[in-house]
């Protein structure tokens, strides 16, 4: 019985040494959430489309923003952004009790403020409490202090950018961004973060990892246990049940 | 801080000892088979003593723990720092994991610093040195997590940054430093 | 006959044990004399060599316990013989991967190889998989060891007996369960526990291995369960000490036997728990964690203290205070083990509070108070075991000469060497550093104070061995 072991085992070392691992396994981690985070936001002039003129700060003073930046010709990802947000935002709101509004902005020259007006009509925004639609005075200023930066495409006649949320606090401190399509709980995240609750850490968003220990719930402001928990469990879980089976086990042979 | 807990830990030690000693003497000394009176009353006090004394130290210290400091203010300048086989870098902007650059950080007295720590490999400590060499503060840097300490530095000076988890065979010359005005 | 199988099994173990401890601790004192800047070795080599003293002392420690605890359990259930030379082996060929992987291969990821630092290859490549191999081998023979110990007990004992539930509540139940009994079981499902959060540690960290950098894992998840396997380990064997303790200190002082009690029972069973969630406490400056289970963390750790102090450390006051009792080496080794486990704890206690973390953590602190209740704790209670099993298989009844100077000696050494640890710690100096940076002033004197104070703790650990070992080797080869 040892013999064989020990020569399964001499095998697999054998064999382990001809392998070797990918050493850059950490290159992939998207860093763009992390820029120009806590500095202020450019302090634009805007022209919401129900007329009235105000600034960014202004506007952020009264209630934390999430800054969304469209153009309204847009065939990508501008639609399906301010639909899921609207969705998640409904969500949010049956349960989530701080105060935000969000601002979409043009990112778009040739947008008028009738463009964004119409915008407003094709998502039924018009009378959403919590939105404003608006135009601002100098888009590149704009772009550059949230690291915003959309490529214009000749052949598509279209913009190549991102899906992009900031996050803004009433001092008009940049604290948060959300870069892609993202969930209900990480808008809700966002939501917790720009009204300055403190969490003293975050995940960045990595690919893929199959096995985390916790899903940060900012509904319930608690840790949802991920699959990376149940390891944590599961040494205790087998080992209650070895110990039922040694028992019936030695019941039997005694 | 560092000092009282040693002479805590001394106090109790020599009390510790003490009472060992105290308990051998009185068995070499003893008429024999004399034993301790109503052990279990004894026993009883012993452990409602230290059930209250624990008690008192978790419920005071826990909310100095570090995940709570200053968790209401806003902090007025954040700190970017990432960690690597084996440098730290720190910066007043976000810095690009594909070309990673600091730069020489200069921090005021009493305003309150978010760090931002993150590694671009393994895992390293983060940990925040006066110049007297005492630690003040620290956190882990672990790849794919940033932890944020914030801290308010009340002494102007040059702080050191020394890594306080092993991370290969240059843990030891990881260093770095930063300035308070 | 099946007795003297068992003897000569535990007198290999300890001979095996004793070289490698001596082996262990030169390699200690290089460490120390190094940061002291007293001889000069490379880092590399500084940390291949911490790496080799960590993993080994564990072992070792960990396998005098089992050996300890399977030899008294021969008293109460029949032990299997050919798990107990399955582990031997098993710890045998470990050790020897083991330490190729380190001292050839020169891998250094420290004995925690946290992740992902042992893929992060600073070394021969073969390396890594044959030390991650090293650890597998170990687990499994010790895996089948506890297995086959507790395989044993249930076969005798039901469930709620061998854990004494039955004493709850009750003054003189029909079947009384001996401590050693409910100890033993109490440390070996948390060590079955701690194995199997190894097992799937290091499948996480082979599957990453062998997917070619496809599958990737999180680090704080391997970060948990490598404390939950490394600080568990570390703990249990602690108690696997204690049960023998339980168990003999009273029989060599010429008492009667240690009771189980309802309080006894309790407190044991309170253990399991505590322990199991203590490990928590390594992950304290990751703020990433929930602060849940960092609360958590230092609610057990205290908690952890309780019944130890209270039960333990109490019932054998009892057994000496105002008590004529026969001190002999080895109940005066347990004695001062006892204080060594109580003052060590102390520091643990101190480091386990977050607050205080904050500026302890990866400090020489660290070291300091597990050193304390390792050097100068488990290694007294497994080495007056060692003493008193050499004497008594060998029909030895003569007294023990130069017991007070063997102690002395072992007690300056140990003080002095922890000593510095302490001082150091509390100075803020860094641990795992192969020499100290410029600015970390005491640092190097107090290394190289501490290196000087181990050379004493190891002549005391070398007179004792010069006799338990060749009293263990007549045993070994006695005819049979
Ligand atoms: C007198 C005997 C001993 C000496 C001189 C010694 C010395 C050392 C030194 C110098 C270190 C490195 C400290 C640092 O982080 O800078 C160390 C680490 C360590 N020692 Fe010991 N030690 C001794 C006994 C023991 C015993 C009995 C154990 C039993 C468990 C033990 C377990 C460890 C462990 C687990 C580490 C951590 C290794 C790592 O960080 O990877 N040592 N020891
Ligand atoms: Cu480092």
């Amino acid at each position: 019985m040892f013999k064989r072991t020990f020569s399964t085992l001499l095998i697999i070392l054998l064999i382990s040494n001809y392998n070797s691992i990918a050493n850059n396994l950490y290159d992939k981690q998207d860093w763009r959430e992390e820029e120009g985070i806590y500095t202020r936001i450019y302090d634009a002039k805007i022209k919401l489309i129900s007329g009235e003129q105000t600034s960014i700060h202004q506007l952020a003073a009264k209630k934390p923003l999430i800054v969304a930046l469209v153009f309204t010709r847009c065939a990508g990802v501008c639609n399906p952004l301010l639909l899921q947000l609207k969705e998640n935002i409904q969500i949010i709101l049956r349960k989530n009790q701080y105060k935000f509004s969000v601002l979409v902005l043009s990112f778009d020259p040739l947008d008028s403020l009738k463009d964004m007006q119409n915008l407003a009509y094709r998502f039924n925004l018009l009378n959403e409490p919590n939105w404003e639609l608006a135009v601002v005075d100098s888009i590149s200023s704009m772009t550059k202090s949230v690291n915003f930066f959309p490529v214009w495409d000749m052949r598509k006649k279209q913009y190549d950018h991102d899906a992009l949320l900031v996050g803004v606090n009433t001092q008009g401190y940049i604290t948060k961004k959300l870069i892609g399509l993202r969930s209900a709980d990480e808008i809700s995240l966002l939501i917790s973060d720009i009204n300055n609750v403190y969490r003293p850490s975050y995940r960045l968003p990595t690919p893929a990892n199959m096995f985390t220990c916790f899903n940060y719930d900012p509904k319930t402001g608690k840790n949802t246990p991920g699959w990376g928990l149940a390891f944590i469990a599961l040494p205790a879980l087998l080992t209650v049940g070895i110990l039922a089976f040694l028992r019936l086990r030695g019941k039997y042979h005694s | 801080m560092q000092q009282s807990l040693l002479s805590l830990f001394l106090i109790l030690s020599g009390i510790i000892i003490l009472v060992f000693i105290l308990v051998y003497l009185s068995s070499i000394q003893s008429q024999p088979q004399q034993g301790m009176k109503n052990p279990l009353q004894k026993r009883f006090w012993f452990i409602t003593i230290m059930v209250v004394v624990l008690g008192m130290f978790f419920f005071i210290t826990i909310p100095k723990s570090p995940y709570y400091l200053y968790a209401n203010e806003q902090p007025a300048r954040i700190v970017h720092t990432v960690s690597s086989q084996f440098v730290f870098l720190m910066s007043n902007q976000d810095i690009d994991p594909a070309q990673p650059m600091g730069e020489n950080i200069e921090l005021n007295t009493n305003e309150l610093v978010e760090f931002r720590v993150t590694s671009l490999d393994v895992t390293h400590g983060f940990g925040i040195y006066n110049d007297k060499y005492e630690l003040v503060a620290q956190t882990q840097a672990m790849p794919g997590y940033v932890n944020k300490l914030r801290w308010k530095f009340s002494e102007p000076g040059k702080y050191y940054i020394l890594c306080l988890e092993y991370c290969g065979s240059g843990h030891q010359v990881m260093k770095s430093f930063f300035n308070v005005k | 006959m099946e007795t003297k199988k068992l003897n000569k099994i535990t007198a290999l173990w300890i001979v095996a044990i004793l070289v490698l401890f001596i082996l262990s601790i030169i390699l200690g004192i290089i460490m120390r004399l190094n940061q002291g800047e007293l001889i000069k070795i490379q880092p590399p080599t500084f940390y291949a060599d911490m790496t080799t003293h960590g993993v080994t002392m564990i072992g070792i420690w960990f396998v005098a316990g089992m050996a300890a605890v399977n030899y008294f359990m021969e008293r109460y259930v029949k032990t299997s013989y050919t798990a107990n030379m399955f582990a031997m082996v098993m710890t045998v060929i470990g050790v020897v991967m083991l330490w190729l992987s380190t001292l050839v291969g020169n891998f250094h990821a420290g004995w925690t190889f946290l992740y992902p630092l042992p893929f992060k290859i600073m070394w021969s490549t073969w390396a890594t998989p044959l030390f991650l191999w090293s650890i597998g081998v170990f687990g499994i023979g010790w895996f089948v060891w506890t297995i086959s110990l507790m395989a044993a007990m249930l076969k005798k004992y039901s469930m709620s007996q061998v854990l004494a539930w039955q004493h709850f509540g009750k003054k003189d139940p029909e079947v009384s369960t001996p401590p050693f009994v409910l100890i033993s079981m109490i440390s070996l499902i948390g060590v079955l526990t701690c194995l199997i959060a190894a097992v799937i540690l290091l499948i996480l960290l082979f599957a990453e291995y062998y997917s070619g950098g496809t599958f990737k894992n999180d680090a704080l998840l391997i970060k948990n369960l490598t404390y939950f396997f490394g600080h568990t380990i570390a703990n249990e064997m602690l108690y696997l000490g204690l049960a023998v303790i339980y168990e003999l200190f009273p029989e060599v002082s010429g008492r009667p036997k240690l009771k189980t009690t309802w309080y006894v029972a309790l407190a044991w069973n309170l253990t399991l728990f505590f322990v199991l969630a203590a490990f928590f406490h390594h992950l304290y400056m990751d703020f990433v964690q929930p602060e849940g289970l960092q609360i958590i963390g230092q609610l057990a750790s205290y908690l952890a203290s309780l019944p130890s102090s209270g039960v333990t450390v109490f019932s054998i006051i009892v057994v000496v205070f105002r008590n004529k009792i026969n001190w002999s080496l080895t109940n005066s080794l347990f004695f001062i083990g006892i204080v060594g486990w109580v003052v060590g704890g102390v520091g643990a206690v101190i480091d386990a509070t977050i607050s205080n973390n904050f500026i302890l953590h990866n400090t020489l602190w660290v070291p300091a108070h597990f050193h304390t209740y390792n050097a100068m704790g488990n290694v007294l209670f497994s080495l007056g075991f060692f003493h008193w099993f050499s004497k008594y298989a060998t029909n030895h009844s003569l007294p023990d000469k130069y017991s007070f100077v063997k102690l002395a000696i072992l007690i300056i050494g140990g003080v002095g060497f922890l000593l510095a640890f302490y001082i150091a710690g509390a100075d803020s100096v860094p641990r795992r550093y192969s020499t100290y940076p410029k600015g970390l002033e005491s640092a190097k004197t107090l290394a190289a104070v501490g290196g000087v104070f181990a050379i004493v703790y190891l002549t005391g650990i070398l007179s004792f061995f010069v006799n338990i070992s060749k009293r263990c080797l007549n045993v070994l080869f006695q005819r049979s």
